[in-house]
Formats: structure tokens, sequence, C-alpha cells
């Protein structure tokens, strides 16, 4: 799993390539407090370069959700495709949390 | 690599779906791939916790139209079925996994013991291709 975190006139745009599972999504806990830290009005999480995530995964994304909504801000979820699709539509969270999705 | 293996294997079952019938063969991948994943979680961060690691024994049966996994694993028994179902509208972080495993597969056994033996059926739609005309089978370790 790779990501980067991206921060232009208060939104920042977080972006996962790869896959989100057990193992790798201690490596994303550091930069969800980060946000939870720095508050932006709007985080964007592109997973468009996602190819799987696993239910570690999407409590990691939920807990970024939380985290945002607790301080006020607005969070959305992009370009969410294939199986990482397939799992959030199964948890009610494409109702949630995504903002489009991708062809 | 384990769940590569298992992507790879769907695509046996479903050699010629996307254009012969309306059933999306990805769709049939995704839900396999995923229930397997949650159920190595399981075993890895629970079966195992606090044991010494040992294997995970995983077997894939290929026949038209459907397919059989089943992976033995010599953790901690646990009961998939006493898992309680997570309340969605509360947007739960974790919890996920055995109920992501029992949505996406047709059929569900498990068998406590030495090894646990845990079995997944998933059948390919109707509507979709015919699937392979033969029947593969292989086993491969996963750690």
């Amino acid at each position: 799993m790779l990501f980067n975190l991206n921060k232009q006139n208060g939104t920042s745009v977080l972006r996962i390539e790869g896959e989100l599972d057990a193992l790798s999504v201690v490596d994303l806990r550091p930069t969800i407090n980060e946000i939870g830290e720095e508050r932006p009005s709007r985080v964007l999480v592109d997973l468009s370069p996602l190819r799987l995530i696993d239910s570690s995964g999407v409590g990691a994304v939920v807990a970024l959700f939380k985290v945002v909504r607790a301080y006020g801000g607005e969070l959305s979820v992009v370009g969410v495709r294939d199986q990482p699709l397939a799992i959030l539509r199964l948890l009610h969270l494409d109702r949630v949390l995504i903002r489009d999705v991708a062809p | 690599m384990a769940l590569r293996t298992v992507s790879a294997a769907c695509k046996l079952v479903t050699p010629n779906a996307r254009t012969r019938g309306s059933y999306n063969s990805f769709v049939f991948t995704d839900q396999v791939v995923s229930a397997v994943g949650e159920v190595y979680n399981n075993i890895v961060l629970h079966g195992y916790a606090g044991r010494e690691p040992d294997s995970i024994h995983l077997q894939i049966e290929i026949y038209p139209g459907w397919m059989r996994v089943t992976m033995k694993d010599m953790g901690t028994s646990y009961d998939p079925f006493q898992a309680p179902s997570p309340d969605l509208d509360t947007l739960p972080e974790s919890g996920l996994g055995i109920f992501i495993m029992r949505s996406f597969v047709d059929e569900v056994t498990y068998v406590a013991g030495r090894p646990n033996t845990l079995t997944l059926v998933k059948r390919l739609d109707q509507s979709g291709g015919s699937g392979s005309d033969d029947t593969l089978q292989f086993v491969s370790k996963a750690g």
C-alpha cells in the first residue's frame, strides 16, 4: 500500500494505492492522526488507485470519517471502484462516504 | 500471494462470463477474494494470536459454475456463526470481517478441531457463463 497526503487551500487529499488491509492499515494510522490535528475543512479520500480493501481497511476509512466529522469537517471518498466499491456498498458506506463512483 | 491464487482460480470458473452473459465475472472474483481475505485475517489476527505462528492450508476446487475454498489452520477455534451481525447504521470500525465473508459466498461450513476447517462455496450466477468444463484442484501453503 502506498499513500500520500496533499494539502491545498484548506482541502487535504489522501490518495491510497494498492491494498489497504490488516497488514498495511497500521501505516495509515499516523496520517489519520495528523489530519485530526490539522483539522482541514475538507478531506478527499481518493481511492481510484486502490485495488483491494478488507474490513480493517474499511475500519480505517470509517475512523478517519469520524475524526473529520467530530471537528466539523467534511470528508468524501472519490474514485472508488471494483472490489473496494463492492465492500463499501455491502456495508452501506457508499451512502455515507462516496461522492462519486469511477466509471 | 494466497489471494492472487484465489483470484486466478476464479477466472477458471468464469473464463468467458464477461462476454457470454450479464453476470459480471469481476464481481464473482471480488466477492470470493474478499471472503477468503477475511478468513485469513481472522486466522492470523485471532486464531494465531499469542501462539507460535503456524501455516494456513488453502485448497481450491474448481468446478463448472462453482468453486469451493477450504482453509485449515491449527489456531484457536472460533465459531463464525456466533458472531453478531454488525449494526451498519452505527458505522462500526471493527467486527465486519465475518459479515463480509458470509455475505459474499453461498455456503459457509466450519468444523473446529485440529485443524480447524472452514469451507466456502461460491456459485456463479445462473445468468453468467457456463464455466470451465475442467476440474482443477491444487493446494498451496500460506503463512
